[in-house]
C-alpha cells in the first residue's frame, strides 16, 4: 500500500507538489494525468524516494520512504520518461546489471530474466547495444529492468511512448495483468490508455490533485462522457 | 551493500576499458611518464637508483590525467539521465560513490602498473634503491587516490564531463603547486602555527616526503584523511544535487 500524507515538494517560489494526499492499495492500476508542469514526474520521484519532499510523507507498506529508502525501493520497479539506459551496454548486460544492483539471487535472476525477455519480445535484441536499438526497444528494455524483481509497485512515466500499435497492445495487456495482484503507477497523456488500463485517475494540476476518480466517474462529470473533455474542463477550470 | 559495490565496480572498469578512452590515457601516462623520467628528469644524470626523476614529477602527470577518468564518472550520468536510474535502485548512495571512486583508483594502479619495467631494468642493470622505491610507489598510490576522489567530487558538481576535466585540472594543479601560505595568512594564526598549517596542509611535501623515503604515520593519514573527505562530501553533494 502506498500512502502519501499532505506531499509538498518547492523549488523555490514553485509548488511542484502541492499538499497531495491519497492512498494507493494492492490491485490498482492508477493512471496519473495532468497537463505539462503539473507535477506528475515531481510526484514519481518524490515517490520512489529520488527526490526529497519539502514537507509530507510518503509511506511504501507502512515505511517511510525517508527513513527506509532502501527497504522501499526494494519493493518498487521504476521507469522514468527517458534517457535512464546505459548506451553503451547491451540489453543482456544492462538487465544483468540492473539484478546485480538488486541484488538478486542468479536462480531467481534466471527465472525472471526469461519472462521479461519473453513477454516483452526482447530476445531478438538481446545481445544488441542499446544505443543502436529503436525507441519501442529501449522503452521495452526499461520496463524489463524494471519488472526484473517483480515489485511490488511498478510506477512506469509515459510507458507506452515510442511503441508501435501492436506492442503498445501487448504492453497493456501485460500492465493490466500485472496490476491485478500489485500496484501500478502510470503517468500519460494518451487518454486512451487511461480508459485501456487504468481504474483510478489521479488529475494534477500546478501540483495540486485535483480529481482522484475512476476513469467511468470522470467520463460522467460532463454531458460530453469522454475523458479528453473531462480533462480539459477541470484543467482549465483550475487554471 | 557489498554486492552492489562490487558491481558498481566492475561497470565502471568495464566500461572504462571497453572503449578507447583508457588505453588512450594508459598510453598517454607511460609515453608522457618516460619522456619526463629520462629528458626532464635527468634519469642518468642523477643518483637514481630511487627512481627519483620519475616519481618526482608524479603529481603533475596525475593532475593532468586522473581529471580524464573521473570527469565522466558523475557529470556524465547526470547529463544522459542514467543518474536517477542508479539512484532508484535499492543501492545506497555510499556503494555508489565508493563503487565509483574504487574504478577510477584501479585505472590508476593499472597506469602504475605499467611503469614497473622501470624498477625491474633498474633491479637488473644496476643496484636499485628497492625500498625507495617501494614507498614512491606507495606514494603514488597514495596520491592518485586523493586526486581520484577529489576528481569524483568536483564531477559530482558538474553535469557536462569537459567542464568536470577543466576544473578537476585546475584544482589538482592548484593542490600540487600551492602551499596554502596565502590562505592560511588570512587568518592571521601565529607565525609557528602558521608555518607548521602550511606544510601539513601542502600536498608536495607530503608527497615529497614519502618518495625521499622520510616516511612518517602523518604522510599516510594526510592522504587517507584527504580521500575520506572528498567522498564524504561526494556523497552530500549527490544527496543535494538531485533535489
Amino acid at each position: 500500500m502506498i500512502v502519501v500524507k499532505n506531499l509538498c515538494k518547492d523549488y523555490g517560489e514553485k509548488h511542484a507538489v502541492n499538499n497531495v494526499n491519497f492512498c494507493i492499495s494492492r490491485g490498482e492500476i492508477v493512471s496519473l494525468l495532468g497537463p505539462n508542469g503539473a507535477g506528475k514526474t515531481t510526484l514519481m520521484r518524490l515517490l520512489t524516494g529520488y527526490i526529497e519532499p519539502t514537507s509530507g510523507e510518503v509511506k511504501i507498506f507502512d515505511k517511510n520512504i525517508q527513513t527506509s529508502r532502501l527497504e522501499c525501493l526494494a519493493k518498487i520497479g521504476y521507469v522514468p520518461e527517458s534517457g535512464f539506459l546505459y548506451n553503451d551496454m547491451s540489453v543482456a548486460d544492462f538487465l544483468h546489471y540492473t539484478a546485480q544492483l538488486r541484488n538478486l539471487s542468479q536462480e531467481d535472476y534466471i527465472q525472471n530474466f526469461q519472462k521479461v525477455v519473453e513477454s516483452l519480445e526482447l530476445k531478438s535484441v538481446i545481445n544488441q547495444k542499446i544505443e543502436t536499438l529503436s525507441k519501442g526497444f529501449k522503452r521495452r528494455t526499461g520496463i524489463a529492468a524494471a519488472l526484473l524483481h517483480n515489485p511490488e509497485i511498478l510506477i512506469l512515466d509515459e510507458p507506452t511512448e515510442g511503441l508501435d500499435p501492436n506492442q503498445k497492445f501487448s504492453l497493456r495487456n501485460y500492465i493490466k495483468n500485472y496490476g491485478r495482484e500489485k500496484i501500478v503507477i502510470i503517468s500519460t497523456h494518451i487518454m486512451e490508455e487511461v480508459e485501456a488500463m487504468a481504474d483510478r485517475v489521479i488529475l494534477l494540476n500546478h501540483g495540486k490533485l485535483v480529481k482522484d476518480t475512476s476513469p467511468e466517474k470522470l467520463k460522467e462529470l460532463f454531458p460530453e462522457h469522454n475523458i479528453e473533455t473531462a480533462f480539459y474542463k477541470i484543467t482549465s477550470e483550475t487554471d | 551493500m557489498k554486492n552492489q559495490l562490487i558491481s558498481i565496480f566492475k561497470k565502471e572498469s568495464f566500461t572504462f576499458f571497453e572503449g578507447l578512452q583508457a588505453w588512450i590515457i594508459l598510453g598517454v601516462y607511460i609515453l608522457l611518464s618516460m619522456f619526463i623520467t629520462f629528458f626532464v628528469g635527468g634519469f642518468f644524470s642523477i643518483n637514481n637508483m630511487g627512481l627519483f626523476s620519475f616519481f618526482y614529477f608524479q603529481p603533475y602527470i596525475m593532475a593532468f590525467l586522473i581529471p580524464a577518468i573521473t570527469m565522466r564518472l558523475w557529470a556524465e550520468e547526470r547529463k544522459t539521465g542514467t543518474l536517477e536510474f542508479l539512484l532508484t535502485q535499492p543501492v545506497s548512495v555510499t556503494s555508489v560513490v565508493v563503487g565509483k571512486f574504487m574504478s577510477a583508483w584501479f585505472m590508476c594502479l593499472c597506469m602504475l602498473l605499467l611503469s614497473t619495467p622501470l624498477w625491474i631494468y633498474l633491479n637488473v642493470c644496476f643496484e636499485a634503491d628497492n625500498l625507495n622505491i617501494l614507498c614512491g610507489y606507495i606514494a603514488c598510490i597514495l596520491l592518485s587516490g586523493s586526486f581520484c576522489a577529489l576528481g569524483c567530487l568536483i564531477s559530482s558538481f558538474c553535469s557536462a564531463p569537459a567542464i568536470s576535466y577543466l576544473w578537476s585540472l585546475i584544482v589538482l594543479f592548484f593542490i600540487c603547486a600551492d602551499d596554502f601560505s596565502n590562505i592560511i595568512k588570512l587568518f592571521h594564526f601565529p607565525l609557528n602555527i602558521e608555518i607548521k598549517l602550511s606544510n601539513s596542509l601542502n600536498l608536495s611535501s607530503q608527497y615529497n616526503d614519502l618518495i625521499s623515503g622520510q616516511v612518517s604515520f602523518d604522510n599516510f593519514l594526510y592522504f587517507i584523511f584527504l580521500m575520506i573527505i572528498c567522498l564524504v562530501l561526494n556523497n552530500i553533494s549527490v544527496e543535494y544535487k538531485k533535489n
